[in-house]
């Protein structure tokens, strides 16, 4: 008798066991699904590029930040905020040019993951950028050995530039929602003859208004906030 | 995968372009006169010996352009001070001031070459004496450091 209850007893635990295991089995197996859900949230970058620019000759000073949002499968809604200024000491003439600028656009991920977990992207994408910026001129020293030198007096406008961009690049989560990711453009200036006093030798945002075509490329860092899974 | 992402990122980051533009260091405002004369009703051109010039230079002494010269043609650079170049030409013992009447404004020819000047001429004011030059014809009015070779902007008749 006593040996049928330890019997019982035993497989009372044996039963225990295996239904004790049975509910972790059956918690864990929501846990691991977590780990293959994509999460969603804002995504807030910095472009560590234009650090660079701080230390060419002439130096521009700027900084641009940028915000994008998965709204849809791979297709990420993005806006660009920055601003910059360069001025120029030459023999000839100082020059100096600086302002805002903001892009809208848009990028498709091209990169398919199996496990929608991971957050790396590959993207092709495109932008309208508008700068409002103010360009000078000053000292502007005229040689002339036969009627003699003369300096100009000096000008100022305010203008804005807009234009178009062709983007593709990639980021990578470095850490989880810590992104690097570079990005190259191609820029078509819509509106070059904007001054037809100077061309501006910068227009922030785009570059070198000489050009009416430009290229560039972006390195930024950045987080995405962690919002919500699907 | 990771890695190779951040290695194109690298790769990325040292490519740079640089370009570099370079100035032409006859960048002055020059009118290009032509010599002509008609022989038989035909327009030719024509070479001039001994002909001197310079321009009259308002507190200062006058400079030779050109010093008993045989040539077929003159550069001459206009007053960006003024709104008006005077020249005097003097071919042996006689000589004609000729007076250019002309706007006068600036503009960027490029950062590196900085300003230049910019003469658009009066056709309807070009005063000259008649000991030198029978004529004188337009034959472009707008004059800026950026002459071509062959441009011509007046036509003496001699």
């Amino acid at each position: 008798m006593q040996t049928q209850n330890q019997m019982k007893s035993i497989s009372g635990y044996i039963s225990k066991a295996i239904l004790l295991l049975l509910t972790m089995a059956v918690v864990s197996q929501p846990l691991s699904g977590q780990d293959t859900l994509r999460t969603f949230g804002p995504r807030l970058g910095l472009d560590l590029a234009r650090f660079i620019y701080f230390f060419t000759e002439p130096a521009e000073y700027g900084a641009e930040i940028s915000g994008d949002f998965e709204v849809y499968k791979n297709i990420y809604p993005v806006i660009e905020l920055g601003y910059s200024n360069m001025s120029d000491t030459t023999d000839l003439f100082d020059y100096a040019s600086g302002g805002t600028y903001g892009r809208l656009g848009v990028d498709y991920n091209v990169l398919p993951m199996k496990d929608r977990s991971i957050h790396h992207s590959i993207t092709v994408g495109a932008r309208y950028g508008l700068s409002v910026f103010t360009q000078k001129a000053e000292n502007m020293y005229i040689q002339n050995g036969y009627w003699g030198d003369m300096v100009l007096e000096s000008y100022e406008s305010s203008l804005r530039g807009h234009w178009v961009e062709l983007v593709g690049g990639l980021r990578a989560e470095v850490l989880p929602n810590l992104f690097l990711g570079w990005m190259v453009r191609f820029k078509f200036l819509l509106n070059q003859d904007m001054d037809p006093k100077i061309t501006p030798a910068l227009i922030p945002g785009y570059g070198n208004g000489t050009n009416n075509r430009n290229f560039g490329f972006s390195y930024s860092i950045y987080y995405k906030i962690p919002l919500f899974k699907n | 995968m990771q890695s190779r992402l951040l290695l194109i990122s690298v790769l990325f980051l040292m490519v740079s372009c640089v370009t570099q533009e370079v100035c032409n260091d006859n960048s002055q405002s020059e009118l290009v006169a032509k010599f002509k004369t008609v022989i038989s009703e035909a327009v030719s051109d024509t070479t001039i010996s001994g002909v001197t010039l310079y321009g009259i230079r308002e507190g200062k002494p006058d400079s030779l352009l050109y010093d008993s010269s045989d040539i077929s043609s003159v550069e001459l650079p206009l007053d960006p001070h003024h709104t008006y170049s005077r020249f005097v030409m003097k071919i042996n013992e006689l000589s004609d001031t000729l007076t250019l009447i002309h706007n006068t404004g600036f503009y960027l020819m490029s950062y590196t070459c900085g300003y230049g000047a910019i003469f658009t001429l009066d056709p309807d004011s070009i005063i000259h004496g008649s000991k030198l030059f029978y004529d004188i014809e337009i034959k472009s009015t707008v004059i800026d450091a950026d002459t071509e070779p062959d441009e011509e902007h007046l036509w003496l008749y001699f």
